[in-house]
């Protein structure tokens, strides 16, 4: 290791310094101020009262209190729990099916594993737009074919599974393509080696494959919670948060509070309340992953 | 793998197929729809072939303002493209290959704010934007994602760094300065990284909604997400047009997607998307 210290004196290292600032300068400017700035203005507003429009006033502690003290947050934060509850493990049960399903390497597996990420390229918006009709109780996909209506985004019971399904719908690809790349990184001889001791593919699966996959596991759990806490086009476009907030996931309570009932302090609050959230969950992945795992597929 | 046997091919054959019905159903049966005729999908079962198939779905939506909202949004994810990849480009080389105070410390800091969900930047970003009166201009939709990411120049300095010294140090010898390095030699031996980047950067961006919702208004800067949206809340029982305007936000990354289906699945996997 060589010391910068130590040739301060010398032309060279100066001339990297500010090199090396001039080259930081554009991606720093952006990282401040609309990185790191916005969290520091999120907390102060959280203790300001503002309507959008007119003047900011502050009221201290007065927006915590209302929104800790709301049926309306807590209600959030418990949909998107049990949101996140069915979303993520489906996603990943599935995910881990279709992969070993691709991971027979039988002709047009690739094709496959192509058409299955459509839905995840696809616009999330679009996606919800499209589901909207495929539900619709009159005249969408699902009741012209069954000949009855159902109300699949209206009746409280059935908002938050079906908006979860198509949540899991539009991921399932995209999980799959990790759980693939991990099957496929685990050494052939490891496989080779049961099958000549007679294990069949079944027990390969358990007894191999799915303690090799941990760290894909880990991977794909925690970014599938971080991602689902924070689904917003998907619930705008297809319940809006209802049935009488039913599936009013925090994302999009934080979007009606601040732009809806303009109400930008209670708004703040709830935005550290989530940023606090994924925070500890950030820090329990990177507990876990210390090191980065990257996968090559091709 | 050996040769599977045959049941046992079969099956797989079958779940896969299976798979894709449920995956591609919702966009054939979208696109059929968006061909019908509204008189048609009224008077008959919503489900049947158009009859005859009808474009008129897509020119009433030039008249609705898509064809602008297009363009704004080609234009937007075009303008993050280029700013943001060469911001990061520029960051990488300074963090991969420069020595200097603060280095390791500022990267740090970069490496942190991948941590800052959008969903919490919303509101402070909004209220930034308002007092610099930029509400509803072309700026605000780009401003906060032009300078660069944290993980493209996360994954860009990795790259960077493997590549050989010699490689660079020739170049300098024949007196190049930095920024002739880093086109003519930096970049061209990190081209598989870039069009990662690129595709993901183009689809993350076309993907935007939340922001551009809040921070535009009106039919001026609207972009594709928003103008599917209004659309559909407006015309709510009118799914011919609707399906339309939802064919017309997802086709063109579709688009994209065929060119570059096999890069596409790859970058994903580098790069974990978002």
């Amino acid at each position: 290791m060589t010391s910068v210290g130590t040739t301060a004196g010398l032309a060279a290292p100066r001339r990297s310094t500010a090199l090396g600032y001039a080259l930081l300068a554009p991606s720093l400017f952006g990282v401040v101020a609309f990185l790191l700035l916005p969290i520091l203005v999120v907390v102060w507003l959280s203790l300001h009262r503002w309507d959008l429009l007119g003047p900011i006033e502050y009221v201290g502690g007065q927006n915590w209190r209302s929104v800790l003290s709301d049926s309306t947050f807590g209600n959030s934060l418990l949909v998107t729990l049990t949101f996140v509850a069915i979303v993520v493990p489906a996603q990943t049960v599935l995910g881990l099916a279709v992969a070993a399903l691709l991971a027979r390497d039988l002709p047009g597996s690739g094709m496959f594993r192509t058409l299955y990420v459509l839905p995840w390229i696809s616009v999330p918006l679009a996606i919800a737009v499209l589901w909207r009709w495929i539900l619709a109780p009159t005249d969408g996909a699902i009741s012209t074919v069954l000949g009855h209506r159902i109300e699949w985004l209206t009746d409280p019971g059935l908002a938050l599974p079906v908006v979860s399904a198509v949540v899991v719908w539009a991921n399932v690809g995209y999980v799959a393509l990790f759980f693939l790349a991990g099957i496929l990184a685990i050494p052939a001889e490891i496989h080779s080696a049961a099958r000549t001791d007679g294990a069949t593919s079944w027990q390969r699966f358990w007894r191999i494959t799915l303690p090799m996959l941990r760290p894909t596991m880990f991977f794909v759990l925690v970014t599938g919670v971080i991602s689902a806490a924070q689904v917003f086009d998907i619930v705008y476009a297809l319940t809006g948060g209802g049935p009488q907030n039913h599936t009013d996931l925090v994302a999009h309570r934080i979007y009606a509070e601040a732009f809806g009932a303009a109400a930008i302090g209670r708004a703040s609050v709830m935005a550290v309340v989530l940023f606090v959230i994924l925070i500890a969950i950030t820090i329990v992945q990177h507990l876990y992953f210390r090191r980065r795992i990257s996968y090559d597929l091709t | 793998m050996t040769s599977p046997k045959r049941p046992a091919a079969v099956l797989v054959y079958a779940g896969l197929v299976l798979g894709a019905l449920i995956t591609l159903a919702p966009f054939a049966l979208g696109l059929l729809t968006s061909f019908t005729s509204a008189h048609q999908f009224a008077t008959g079962t919503p489900l049947a072939w158009p009859r005859p198939p009808t474009l008129a779905n897509y020119a009433d939506l030039g008249g609705a303002g898509f064809g602008r909202a297009l363009a704004v949004t080609t234009l937007m994810t075009a303008a993050i493209l280029l700013g943001q990849l060469s911001s990061s480009v520029l960051a990488a080389y300074a963090f991969a290959r420069l020595r200097f105070p603060g280095r390791d410390a500022l990267f740090w800091v970069y490496l942190a704010t991948l941590m800052v969900p959008g969903s919490v930047t919303v509101v402070p970003l909004y209220l930034m934007m308002a007092q610099l009166g930029m509400r509803n201009t072309f700026w605000a939709l780009v401003l906060p994602f032009v300078f660069g990411s944290p993980y493209a120049i996360f994954l860009l300095r990795q790259y960077f760094r493997a590549i050989p010294d010699d490689l660079i140090n020739a170049a300098y010898l024949d007196g190049a300065n930095t920024l002739d390095v880093i086109v003519h030699v930096v970049m061209p031996s990190s081209r598989p990284v870039l069009v990662t980047l690129m595709l993901i950067t183009v689809v993350s961006q076309w993907h935007h909604f939340m922001w551009p919702l809040v921070i535009t208004s009106g039919a001026k800067w609207q972009v594709l997400t928003v103008a599917t949206a209004a659309l559909q809340s407006r015309y709510n029982a009118q799914w011919t047009l609707v399906m339309a305007a939802s064919a017309v936000a997802i086709v063109p990354l579709l688009a994209l997607f065929v060119i570059f289906q096999r890069h596409i699945v790859r970058s994903i996997v580098v790069t974990g998307l978002k």
